[in-house]
C-alpha cells in the first residue's frame, strides 16, 4: 500500500481510526506514523489555545518600568566594559612612545592608500583616559557630512561616535585594520541605527599599534560575519 | 510606522535597529503572551509581571542579538522570559533553602506542565491567529468544539472538500510554525529526537 493521503493524515491525527489496510501500512511505516504523531502533537497544542485567545495585556506599570530602565540604559551609553575596573589594573596598551610612531605610520598610509583625507592631530583636549583617537572621515561616494570620531580609552575601549551615516538596510560595523595588509582586521561590534555613540571593548590582546586604522561599514544583516567591502568612514588612531 | 503594524518581520527589523516604537509594537503585540508564559512558570505575580519586564528590557539591549534566521520575534521573547523565570525559581528556591529551615519541602512548581509545553501552546496560538479566517474558523471547531469534518461542513455551509482543505493547509502552517519556533526540539536542532504523546 502506498503512503496515506495528507487529508487521512490530517483526519488519523484528530479522530478517525485507521481502517484495517491503514492500520497495516502504519505498523509497517514509520515516515507515515512520524507524520500522524506530528500532526497529533499540533492538534493537542491547538486544542488547548482556546483560553490564550484574548490574553489580558500586563498590567500597565510594566510598560512603564520598561520605558524607564530603557531610558536609564540609554542615557549611560553602553557600560560594556568596567573602565574603572581597567584604569586600576593600569593597563595600557598604547605606550606613550607609541605616538610618533603610529604617526609616522599613519602618514605613510595617508600617501599610499589616499583614502584617508585629512588627519586632525588632536582636536579636542584629551580627558585623561583617552590614549588614542581618530577622526573618521567620509570614503568616496559617502555623503560629506557623514563624520565620525573615534577614541581609545584605557587601551581598553573604543567609543565611537557617528554623525549622518547613510541609511543602511543592515547595521553599521566598527573594524580595526591593520593599515599595512589590509586584509587584516578585526570587528569590534555594531552601532545600531539612531545611535550616535558606542562603546565598544577591544579584544584583549589587539595590538593597536598595528591594528590602527578605524573603518565603519554598512552590513547587510546575512549572517555573514566578514567584511562586506562598503566601508563607510575611515580614520587613524593617533596618540 | 503604519508599516509596523503588520508584518513580524518589518518589526523585526526596526527593532533590530533601535527604533523605539518598535519596541511598544513589539510589547503591545506579545506582552501579553510573555506575562502569560511567565504567569504560568511562577506563583508570584509581582515575579511574574518583574519577569515580563525584564524580557523587554534584556530583549531591546540585546537586540542586536536576535537573528531573524533562527526563528521569529515571539519565539525569541518567550525563550528569553523561560530563561529569566528558571533563573527567578532556582533563585526563589535557594532563598527557601537558606531562609527557612524549618520547612522540609520546597513550595511545590506553580503548574503541573514544562515550560516548553506552555510555550509551544502559545507559538500555536499566534499561528493560528494569523491563518487565512476560513482556515482559522475551521480550525476552531475542529479543535474547540470536537466537530468532525463533515459536522463542520454542515454548521457552516462549506463544502466537505472545501473544509478538508482548508483544515490539511491551516495544519501544515500550525506544525510549520512549531518546528521553527516552538521549544520542543524541531527539525532546527538536529540531533534530537522528539517525543510525542
Amino acid at each position: 500500500m502506498q503512503h496515506l493521503d495528507p487529508d487521512r493524515l490530517v483526519l488519523l491525527a484528530f479522530s478517525d481510526s485507521p481502517a484495517d489496510d491503514e492500520a497495516v501500512h502504519l505498523s509497517e511505516c514509520a515516515g507515515c506514523r512520524a507524520e500522524i504523531d506530528a500532526l497529533k502533537h499540533v492538534t493537542e497544542l491547538g486544542s488547548e489555545t482556546q483560553e490564550l485567545r484574548d490574553l489580558p495585556p500586563p498590567p500597565d506599570r510594566v510598560w512603564t518600568g520598561i520605558a524607564a530602565e530603557v531610558a536609564k540604559a540609554e542615557a549611560a551609553p553602553a557600560p560594556v566594559v568596567d573602565l574603572t575596573a581597567v584604569r586600576r589594573s593600569g593597563r595600557r596598551r598604547m605606550p606613550r612612545w607609541a605616538g610618533p610612531v603610529v604617526s609616522a605610520a599613519a602618514a605613510a598610509v595617508l600617501a599610499v592608500a589616499g583614502t584617508v583625507t585629512v588627519i586632525r592631530w588632536m582636536d579636542r583636549p584629551a580627558a585623561p583616559d583617552v590614549t588614542a583617537s581618530a577622526t573618521l572621515e567620509p570614503l568616496k561616494g559617502v555623503p560629506d557630512t557623514a563624520r565620525g570620531d573615534a577614541r581609545v580609552l584605557s587601551g581598553a575601549a573604543l567609543e565611537v561616535d557617528v554623525r549622518n551615516l547613510p541609511l543602511t538596510p543592515g547595521h553599521y560595523e566598527i573594524w580595526l585594520i591593520d593599515p599595512e595588509d589590509i586584509t587584516k582586521m578585526q570587528a569590534i561590534g555594531a552601532v545600531p541605527q539612531g545611535t550616535d555613540a558606542v562603546q565598544l571593548p577591544i579584544p584583549p590582546g589587539t595590538d593597536l599599534n598595528r591594528y590602527r586604522l578605524v573603518d565603519v561599514s554598512a552590513e547587510p544583516n546575512d549572517g555573514n560575519s566578514a567584511h562586506s567591502g562598503n566601508s563607510l568612514l575611515r580614520g587613524t588612531l593617533t596618540s | 510606522m503604519s508599516d509596523l503594524s503588520g508584518r513580524d518581520d518589518e518589526l523585526a527589523q526596526h527593532f533590530r535597529d533601535g527604533d523605539e516604537h518598535a519596541l511598544r509594537i513589539a510589547y503591545d503585540r506579545y506582552g501579553s503572551a510573555v506575562f502569560h508564559l511567565a504567569t504560568r512558570l511562577l506563583p508570584n505575580r509581582a515575579d511574574a509581571e518583574d519577569v515580563t519586564q525584564a524580557t523587554f528590557v534584556a530583549a531591546w539591549l540585546g537586540r542586536g542579538t536576535f537573528d531573524p534566521d533562527r526563528g521569529g520575534m515571539l519565539s525569541w521573547l518567550l525563550g528569553i522570559a523561560r530563561r529569566k523565570a528558571i533563573d527567578r525559581m532556582r533563585a526563589a528556591a535557594r532563598e527557601t533553602r537558606v531562609t527557612d529551615t524549618v520547612r522540609a519541602l520546597p513550595e511545590p512548581p506553580p503548574v503541573d506542565e514544562s515550560p516548553e509545553r506552555v510555550l509551544d501552546r502559545l507559538i500555536v496560538a499566534d499561528e493560528l491567529a494569523r491563518l487565512p479566517v476560513e482556515q482559522r474558523r475551521t480550525l476552531e471547531l475542529a479543535f474547540y468544539d470536537d466537530l468532525t469534518h463533515p459536522q463542520i461542513s454542515a454548521v457552516t455551509g462549506m463544502p466537505l472538500g472545501t473544509v478538508k482543505s482548508h483544515i490539511r493547509r491551516g495544519m501544515a502552517s500550525l506544525r510549520r510554525r512549531w518546528e521553527v519556533d516552538g521549544a520542543t526540539p524541531g527539525p532546527r536542532s538536529a540531533g534530537t529526537t522528539r517525543i510525542l504523546g
